[in-house]
């Protein structure tokens, strides 16, 4: 299996690019902005893959994501859960939880994580050409490495907040629990945060990659005993919003244009 | 095989990402101005490499020590030959 | 450059090269062009092994920012690129032009038909000795341009090297000097990895 993480440290943002280097073909998660599309499609290439699917693991509120823009360079699907289809202005293939998307020997599970955001998944990743147990799990800002995703984040539009705080913070604590927690202890976790993000909470480890099992035993907020105590100490713990989020979460949901402020330096 | 009959590195040349014939031309870059009994470690994504790497180790004289594939990379351990280049 | 404006190229001389992987590429291909794999790290050192330098190269390459790459790699290299495909292959094909396919194969294929096919290796002298198919003729890659004439017009030929890199590049310029060509996937990896034979007998001149 080809799996890199790719950390843009300005923003403590990882996104991923992964596939089978026998079949050639690989899947692209959470691109920035930043980076851009031709830095995805060069890695991709240097590494000797064809991009056959874009992912995201859910609405990004804290960068600007390229996801379309390099579903349209490269002609493969951007992929979003199916919950996000009544949220975003623009097409999408849906994903479904329980969905496995195959590239090569590679295998991508869709885990419906809510909590965050109302569409978020996790990615379950399986290298069958070493094993048939899944291996790595691509947790986006549901679990952090010793922190949790803000489930305060709203667009400040009413009519699009599918889910108040209370019951965000509730969901997120059962999606952790019960859907992250019960895989095996050896998966490794890749979070789309680390360090000094505003995605999550103080206790946010500058580690980008933890395990289940040690998660399971030592992130502070899922040894709450119940969601409303999980809730509270999130909010203690949280840190301020994060810069410009109300803008950049309209622009990834496609309901505002990007300013193309970069086209002139070009 | 027993690690003490695989001696450590003494330099590694990361070829990753490199196609045929680079990772052997840049090996053959590398060992160039080596004392003979310098072991080079020389990694390579290139599925070819497992053909081109002993043979260019036969046709150069440097002996093929061990080599051994992780997640895609094949790790080749190269010791520099009395008479190599 | 649009596809008319490469079909004139390439009528005045040009080279398309396309940098898309083996498999899409012996798929379909614009007719005459010759293939290699991309990547920043050695695209121009591998170029410069293979390719001649006076002749102009059209880029074909997909998607668009490796073509853009590509051109500027080659071009800093001291390779003439006249241009590069827009729209890659789609719009070769709206545009209503034909295109050719490479044959494929793999070394099952080629153990059980090595008798009807000759069989060239591309790689390097010392490769050749260190083990190669029995009877295989050798023409190292970076002779194959200069040397083309050598290989026989009346025979169906199976290009073959470490893995396909090399052996594709050659494939493709064979078939663009009208050879009956296919291409060995997996090549003597593959072979050897299967535990066919193979002779150590030096080079058939």
């Amino acid at each position: 299996m080809i799996f890199k993480q790719i950390r843009h440290e300005p923003l403590a943002q990882a996104s991923y690019v992964l596939g089978c280097a026998r079949a050639r073909e690989g899947v692209v998660v959470d691109p920035i902005e930043d980076l851009g599309v031709d830095f995805y499609v060069l890695e991709a290439a240097d590494l000797g893959l064809d991009i056959v699917a874009v992912l995201e693991t859910h609405v990004h509120a804290d960068f600007v994501s390229c996801a379309r823009e390099l579903a349209e360079t490269t002609g493969a699907p951007h992929r979003l859960h199916e919950a996000a289809r009544g949220l975003v202005r623009y097409d999408l293939v849906p994903l479904a939880d329980g969905e496995s998307i195959r590239v090569g020997q590679v295998e991508i599970r869709v885990i419906h994580t809510p909590g965050h955001t109302p569409e978020h998944c996790a990615f379950l990743v399986t290298d069958h050409a070493r094993a048939d147990e899944p291996w790595c799990v691509l947790t986006g800002d549901s679990l952090f490495v010793g922190d949790v995703g803000r489930p305060d984040l709203l667009v400040g539009d009413q009519a699009l907040d599918v889910m108040d705080e209370g019951e965000r913070a509730a969901r997120q604590f059962a999606s952790i629990r019960d859907r992250l927690f019960t895989l095996p202890d050896h998966v490794e976790v890749f979070p789309n945060h680390y360090g000094g993000s505003t995605c999550g909470g103080v206790n946010m480890s500058g580690k980008p990659a933890s395990t289940i099992g040690f998660e399971r035993r030592f992130n502070l907020a899922l040894r709450q005993p119940d969601a409303e105590a999980f809730a509270r100490f999130v909010r203690e713990t949280a840190k301020p919003f994060p810069d410009d989020y109300r803008r950049i979460k309209s622009i990834n949901l496609g309901l505002t244009a990007r300013q193309k402020a970069t086209e002139a330096t070009r | 095989m027993t690690d003490e009959t695989i001696p450590a590195a003494d330099s590694v040349l990361d070829a990753r990402g490199q196609l045929c014939p680079m990772p052997i031309i840049n090996a053959a870059k590398a060992m160039r101005g080596k004392p003979p009994g310098h072991v080079l470690e020389l990694l390579a994504t290139d599925r070819g490499s497992l053909a081109d790497v002993p043979a260019w180790a036969e046709d150069t004289g440097n002996e093929l020590l061990a080599h051994r594939e992780e997640d895609g990379v094949y790790v080749f351990l190269l010791r520099k030959g009395e008479e190599a280049a | 450059m649009t596809p008319d404006e490469v079909a004139a190229a390439v009528a005045g001389g040009a080279v398309v090269l396309d940098l898309r992987a083996p498999r899409p590429f012996a798929r379909e291909h614009l007719p005459g062009a010759v293939t290699m794999q991309f990547n920043r790290a050695d695209l121009a050192d591998r170029a410069e092994l293979v390719l001649p330098r006076d002749v102009p190269l059209v880029i074909h390459a997909e998607p668009e920012p490796i073509a853009r790459v590509a051109a500027e790699l080659l071009a800093g290299a001291g390779f003439r690129v006249a241009g590069r495909l827009d729209g890659g292959l789609a719009a070769w094909k709206a545009a209503g032009r034909p295109t050719v396919e490479l044959p494929l194969l793999d070394v099952d294929a080629l153990r059980a038909r090595l008798d009807a096919l000759e069989v060239l290796d591309v790689r390097e002298p010392f490769e050749f000795r260190h083990g190669h198919i029995p009877g295989a003729r050798l023409l190292p890659s970076g002779d194959a341009w200069s040397r083309l004439e050598e290989v026989p017009v009346d025979r169906a030929i199976a290009v073959v090297c470490g893995d396909q890199t090399r052996s594709a590049a050659v494939a493709s310029m064979l078939q663009r000097a009208g050879r009956d060509v296919r291409l060995v996937m997996g090549g003597m990896v593959d072979w050897l990895e299967r535990g066919y034979p193979v002779e150590r007998e030096p080079a058939r001149v």
